[in-house]
């Protein structure tokens, strides 16, 4: 199993002094004698939301408050045994939007002597840049018919309000263009705006955007890990992926039409961009 | 810090359990995972390691995503020659306290230490000391295959019960076999308590620590291999409630009709059959609900089943604070060595011919499999099952599959009661409708050497009769043989 050495966390609720362990199995130590302990498939459902992890199981449901994590690695650790639990137990798993993929699709596998290690946060400027750019990437062709669109509609509006005669069409010919040229540059910043906000809101849910991540680029696959969990011995195999977009600063992983992973390209060294880029796309389409 | 371990015994329905934890334990015995085999081009079997020291020793294959229900695939890993001296040295001291007479807590202490964290049963048990399927345990895992009986959820016993493991898998290569040693252990192996060390590793097979050539002393002088146990504890189990059964109607009111659809015995329903359309129909009181138990019922390994409550408080929260299996300090230089190439093709060393055939002998697998699955075989029982049917006093006799039944029941009768296993075997074999057991049937009865097998074989030849063309050959090899031995007599 992957992640099989992170050590079960123990959290404990002041206020209803209940001491939670999530491990191989799930424990409530509360007012009994013994502990009421859950294998992973007794519970039927995990939800993680801004505030709080909840196990629901046939008759009860635990809350346990992210606040009573008693630091953020374990918060990180308690979330990756869920997630590799979820695999093996077939519960129901509700999350929040993440910046990396959930620890259920990596598999535990040695990353071979040809893998590149690389650490770092991933900066919100180089991420927001990056949906930018994909943006770009889509909208460009859109954006050109729009400039030409909102021309001839300025023309038209100019001729049907004013009307265009010999003596000014040398005016509202260039009015027009500019004209057109501008508002596509508003819809181009409004859309920018949209395409940091994106970012920014899957980042805010998420609290490994303020985490150093390990990447790992490897023949069998990669790996996009809170450095306090990871160990170099799980992979996502490059199978589960379906192409990937390479920009100035990053490499950007997609799987069924959305976007899995960013891999900056500042986590490694800079000699080592050619090997990693030529991994890659032996082994995926790039787009 | 350092080890901490602690032993405790606990009374199970009358049987005395003894458990032993390990905290801070050096983790130079026990198993890990060695990750997917994405390097074979197989992302769909995980592989597993079991390690002494800094050597990978077997290499245990687990295919369907490491599925537990699956037999595992276990080779010898290449380039291990035998383990540290250290390690050796503990194992011997351990096996020399145990023979003095030590406890099993005692004597197996300092082998404890060695082990990773967690919670262990220690006992003791007899085993064979073959691959459980006939071949003697020391050169039978020099090649990658699938080994019968190494899932840890047996299909056939079945996820609810415990069995004993009683194969072995060697924990020191051929290679180290040395046939001057074995006239000390010859006498040795008789006085001797415990024959062995063993640590379980899955199914009904476990590893051999020490006493090796000891196994091969017990074979020859055809002493049981008995042997200490260390078995880890480490499975959650929960135990469907059990539903009471609904008070008796009293005496005066008369069984209601659909009552009666299901008696005890055959004679009962014809009793409670006209009585009850007799009588107006009433509906039968409910069973009171059992209170359903919340969460686990308890940990269990192969033999045994703890429920929480019995669990000592320090043990559980070991249990709960670890994980189940966890990577030693060495495991980067064990997935190092994993590849490297045996420094020998094959090992020259000969284990004696009489031990071979000693074991071939031996109950097998699929034997053993059936002993533990069977709790009790009735001659009701057996009828049933000669007569086609799958259940006996509306009680499945052994699976609701008819084939799968009579092949269990041949296996148990074989372990169990020999004598009644040849007769059950030959009304089998006499039943032209079973026609589809007749093979495996006569491959089971051909490893028993008996007058009227021999007389049913020799009639089969005699007759050529077409029904049973598919056990002629088995028929033929048998009549050869026994002729063969009765004539050398």
């Amino acid at each position: 199993m992957a992640f099989c050495d992170l050590r079960p966390v123990k959290i404990y609720n002041e206020g209803a002094g209940v001491t939670y362990i999530i491990g191989d199995v799930f424990a409530v130590y509360a007012n009994a004698p013994q502990p009421l302990i859950y294998s992973w498939d007794l519970v039927q459902k995990v939800t993680e939301d801004k505030r709080a992890i909840t196990i629901h199981t046939e008759n009860c449901d635990f809350i346990i408050p992210k606040k009573d994590f008693s630091d953020q690695a374990d918060y990180f650790r308690a979330i990756a045994i869920i997630e590799c639990a979820q695999k093996s137990g077939g519960f129901e798993y509700v999350h929040q939007r993440r910046i990396l993929p959930l620890k259920s699709e990596y598999i535990e596998t040695d990353p071979g002597k040809e893998s590149y290690y690389g650490s770092c946060e991933i900066d919100e400027n180089d991420a927001a840049a990056t949906f930018i750019m994909l943006m770009n990437f889509r909208l460009v062709k859109v954006l050109w018919l729009l400039a030409v669109m909102l021309m001839l509609v300025i023309l038209l509006a100019l001729h049907i309000f004013v009307g265009i005669t010999r003596s000014n069409v040398l005016y509202f010919i260039p009015i027009s263009i500019i004209g057109g040229a501008i508002l596509t540059l508003i819809v181009y910043m409004i859309c920018h705006a949209v395409a940091r906000r994106k970012y920014t809101a899957v980042s805010s849910c998420d609290p490994a955007s303020n985490e150093p991540i390990s990447f790992i680029i490897s023949p069998y696959g990669f790996s996009a890990c809170e450095s306090c969990i990871a160990d170099n011995q799980e992979l996502i195999p490059w199978s589960s992926l379906d192409y990937f977009i390479e920009s100035d600063k990053m490499f950007v992983f997609y799987k069924d039409g959305s976007t899995s992973v960013f891999v900056p390209k500042k986590a490694f060294d800079k000699k080592c961009i050619g090997g990693i880029a030529d991994i890659i796309s032996l082994r995926l389409e790039q787009r | 810090m350092g080890v901490e371990i602690k032993s405790e015994h606990i009374d199970i329905g009358g049987s005395n359990v003894v458990l032993a934890s390990v905290r801070g334990g050096k983790a130079v015995i026990g198993t890990c995972s060695a990750g997917y085999g994405a390097k074979r081009g197989d992302t769909s079997a995980q592989t597993r390691l079991f390690y002494i020291g800094n050597d990978p020793v077997a290499e245990i294959l687990c295919p369907n995503h490491g599925s537990k229900s699956s037999d595992k695939l276990i080779s010898l890993c290449t380039g291990y020659s035998a383990m540290d001296d250290e390690i050796h040295d503990t194992l011997t001291e351990s096996f020399a306290r145990l023979n003095k007479g030590d406890s099993l807590a005692a004597g197996l202490h300092d082998v404890l230490a060695l082990l990773p964290d967690g919670v262990y049963t220690i006992y003791y048990s007899d085993y064979y000391p073959t691959d459980g399927a006939g071949t003697f345990f020391w050169g039978a895992y020099n090649l990658a295959h699938e080994i019968h009986g190494t899932a840890e959820h047996n299909r056939t016993i079945g996820r609810s019960k415990t069995f004993r493991p009683c194969f072995l898998i060697p924990g020191a290569p051929l290679d180290t076999y040395d046939s001057k040693l074995l006239p000390m252990t010859n006498e040795a192996a008789k006085s001797r308590v415990c024959q062995g060390i063993v640590y379980h590793l899955s199914g009904l097979h476990s590893v051999l620590l020490k006493g090796h050539h000891g196994a091969v002393s017990c074979v020859d002088a055809k002493i049981p291999y008995k042997c200490a146990v260390i078995e880890k504890i480490n499975e959650p189990y929960t135990d469907e409630p059990v539903k009471p059964v609904a008070a008796p109607a009293p005496a005066e009111t008369p069984a209601p009709a659909e009552a009666a659809e299901a008696p005890t015995d055959g004679a009962a329903a014809e009793e409670a059959a006209p009585e009850a359309e007799a009588a107006p129909a009433e509906q039968p009181k409910p069973a009171p609900e059992a209170p359903k138990q919340e969460g686990i019922t308890g940990f269990r390994s192969a033999s045994v089943k703890i429920p929480l409550e019995l669990f000592p408080r320090e043990m559980l929260k070991i249990l709960l604070e670890t994980r189940f299996e966890y990577k030693p300090e060495q495991y980067r230089a064990l997935i190092r060595k994993l590849g490297l190439v045996r420094k020998k093709s094959y090992s020259n060393k000969v284990i004696p011919r009489p031990v071979l055939d000693q074991c071939e002998q031996m109950p097998d697998c699929e034997m053993m499999e059936s002993v533990f699955t069977v709790d009790k075989l009735t001659q009701g029982q057996l009828n049933a099952l000669l007569a086609g049917e799958v259940e006996y006093n509306d009680e499945i006799i052994i699976s609701p599959n008819f084939y799968a039944s009579i092949v269990t029941a041949c296996n148990y009768l074989q372990f169990t009661n020999p004598k009644k296993f040849v007769e059950f075997s030959l009304a089998i074999l006499d039943n032209p409708e079973l026609y589809a057991t007749h093979e495996y049937i006569a491959n089971r009865i051909s490893r028993v050497t008996s007058k009227d097998v021999y007389a049913f074989f020799k009639a089969v030849l005699a007759n050529g009769d077409p029904g049973y063309e598919k056990i002629a050959n088995i028929a033929d090899k048998y009549v050869t043989a026994y002729d063969k031995q009765k004539n050398s007599k």
